[in-house]
């Protein structure tokens, strides 16, 4: 079993499961949670910041970042989860404990929580999307494929986090990854303002990232500009979970597998 | 259901074992499957571990020079000991004796470090997972999922073994009602109390119908009356023809499940029998304790013959002997009548303390 075809392995949609019954418990202010947050920045500083100036070039702010805030939300969505909410299931909660007793690879437990990550993303950032609909953000019938790509995205997002999960010594060292590394992501992702501006060695750190092409993919996606690049980029965020769902296997498998 | 599947599953291995066997797992379906091992009907003699009468068929967990070292620690040091089908075998031992590693080996959750280890018939490092398929497992955490309530916990379980849909669910409200905790299906597991906790894992393991149940610790930390509970549900799956395999720290509760017990301690076996052979060979049938500040016991160890083994803890001496009457009727002769004393027989419990040093070892 390699981690990519896990993604299909019946037990994966099991471990999915687990985790939509129990998250069907608190569903409510999980979502309060994962839309409110952002959409105050989204309103603070879109409509706030955004009524001072626009964007050469590219219009107003609050426009510039709208589809931006699909990617950030999704990259909150999938990563908090991945990293805080997986490191509760496997250490505290003793949830992959009973489950590799079970005949359950560990890898298939890895693939359940990016199958769930995705359902986040998308879930959250479709919510985000219909609120920016209702401003008049949304110009494109093709925003209709966003929920597709905030899952591909979700995946993406959730490999690196489940991963620091399953290396870190407390809970608390989570937090080096949330600010050394999913916050710098965001900031030079180009989910606030273009990066034209960026020198670049810094744009090809950005480059590097999935969030980058995530929102350059949303940004296409909502303002109608959609073009084989975009399909190139979907392109990259594929193939880099084909190659990120590799680094984690053997501290999952050293872990959870005998 | 269960019931009658087992019950079959015993008439069906009889054609396959020899009649000593047969005899044996009839006096334990018929005397509630415990503590009634027919004389000389031990599977393995202690010094040469090799089978001698059971058939090989009927070896459902056999272990070979096992280790298990984590980094300097040597947690296992080499074990040996077979398990037959039926049976109910303990591991006895204190905490840190190696019980867990070896559990955790035999259900696949760690890696031996050398030896051989076979459950089932498969080798346990390269089938794992189609023995985890026919093991039922209940490791000393419980791990029953917090997020979800009682039937969710189940059915989740239960898919996991391909088990879905209506099967599923009646599954888990006949495993619910034989470990009494029907009614509960919709509470979540924290509201649970500890004894229903355990029955709960209990009968979680027993979604698949395991061949082996394997039980960690089954009933540490419970208090009395939820051991009780228990023990009952165990020896009723036992009565039933499931195959046991638990640890404990209990020489009670081994003496009352187990068939065969192995003493382990520091990562080896040190002895492996009947409670009853255990107890007649490492301490005699009854124990003298005498309570005695002023040294006025006889000092002949022996006493004649009538002490096989004599210990002395502080001021407390145990004169381990066949017949507490005789002795005491002996001692009055000596002209020593203990003021204070406790006249019991033996139990595991002696055999345990005998073995692994009288002091607790933490």
């Amino acid at each position: 079993m390699n981690p990519v075809t896990a993604l299909f392995a019946p037990n994966s949609w099991r471990v999915f499961r687990r985790n939509l019954l129990a998250w069907q418990k608190y569903a409510w202010s999980s979502v309060a949670i994962n839309i409110v947050e952002p959409f105050a920045y989204f309103l603070a500083l879109g409509f706030g910041l955004g009524a001072y100036f626009s964007l050469t070039g590219y219009g107003s702010l609050v426009q510039y970042m709208a589809p931006g805030f699909l990617g950030l939300t999704a990259l909150n969505a999938a990563t908090f989860d991945a990293a805080w909410g997986c490191y509760e299931r496997r250490v505290f909660n003793g949830v992959y404990e009973s489950m590799v007793t079970a005949p359950v690879d560990p890898l298939e437990i890895a693939s359940g929580e990016y199958l769930w990550q995705a359902f986040r993303s998308a879930l959250y950032g479709t919510l985000f999307l219909i609120v920016i609909s209702g401003f008049g953000l949304v110009h494109s019938w093709w925003a209709l494929l966003c929920p597709v790509m905030l899952a591909i995205a979700g995946i993406a997002f959730a490999i690196p986090a489940l991963f620091v999960s399953f290396l870190v010594k407390t809970q608390e060292h989570l937090f080096y990854y949330f600010s050394f590394v999913a916050t710098p992501m965001v900031m030079i992702g180009g989910v606030f303002f273009p990066l034209d501006k960026f020198p670049h060695w810094l744009l090809a750190i950005a480059w590097l990232t999935p969030l980058y092409h995530a929102v350059k993919v949303f940004r296409a996606l909502v303002m109608g500009t959609v073009s084989w690049n975009t399909g190139l980029e979907v392109l990259w965020v594929l193939a880099a979970i084909g190659v990120f769902a590799f680094i984690p296997v053997s501290s999952i498998k050293s872990k959870l597998a005998n | 259901m269960l019931k009658r599947r087992n019950k079959w599953r015993i008439i069906g291995s009889w054609f396959l074992l020899p009649p000593e066997r047969c005899l044996r797992r009839l006096a334990a379906t018929r005397y509630g499957g415990h503590a009634k091992v027919l004389p000389g009907s031990l599977c393995f003699k202690r010094e040469s571990r090799k089978p001698t009468m059971c058939a090989m068929s009927s070896i459902v967990v056999n272990a070979r020079s096992l280790t298990k070292r984590y980094g300097q620690i040597e947690a296992v040091r080499g074990i040996d000991f077979a398990i037959s089908a039926g049976e109910c075998y303990g591991f006895l031992g204190v905490n840190g004796a190696g019980k867990t590693s070896t559990m955790k080996m035999i259900y696949c959750r760690i890696a031996r470090t050398s030896g051989d280890l076979s459950v089932l018939g498969m080798d346990a490092a390269r089938d794992a997972s189609r023995i985890k398929q026919r093991l039922g497992v209940v490791a000393q955490e419980n791990a029953l999922d917090p997020e979800l309530d009682v039937i969710e916990n189940l059915l989740l379980y239960a898919s996991f073994f391909g088990i879905t849909g209506k099967a599923a669910r009646r599954k888990a409200e006949e495993l619910l009602e034989l470990v009494a905790i029907s009614g509960k299906e919709r509470a979540l597991v924290r509201e649970l109390s500890g004894g229903m906790k355990r029955r709960l894992v209990i009968a979680r393991a027993l979604v698949n119908d395991p061949d082996i149940l394997v039980l960690d610790e089954p009933t540490t930390g419970l208090d009395p009356q939820a051991r009780l509970l228990v023990w009952e549900k165990l020896t009723r799956l036992l009565d039933g023809g499931l195959t046991l395999l638990l640890t404990t720290h209990y020489m009670e509760e081994a003496a009352r499940l187990c068939n065969r017990v192995a003493v382990i301690d520091e990562g080896k076996i040190l002895a492996e029998g009947s409670p009853e052979q255990l107890i007649a060979q490492f301490a005699a049938r009854d124990v003298l304790e005498i309570v005695d500040a002023e040294g006025r016991l006889p000092a002949d160890i022996h006493l004649n013959g009538l002490v096989v083994r004599r210990e002395r803890h502080g001021d407390t001496h145990y004169l381990y002997n066949s017949d507490n009457r005789i002795l005491l009727h002996r001692l009055a002769e000596l002209g020593f009548d203990p003021p204070r004393h406790v006249a019991r027989q033996a139990t595991l419990e002696d055999v345990f303390l005998n073995m692994t040093g009288r002091e607790l070892a933490e």
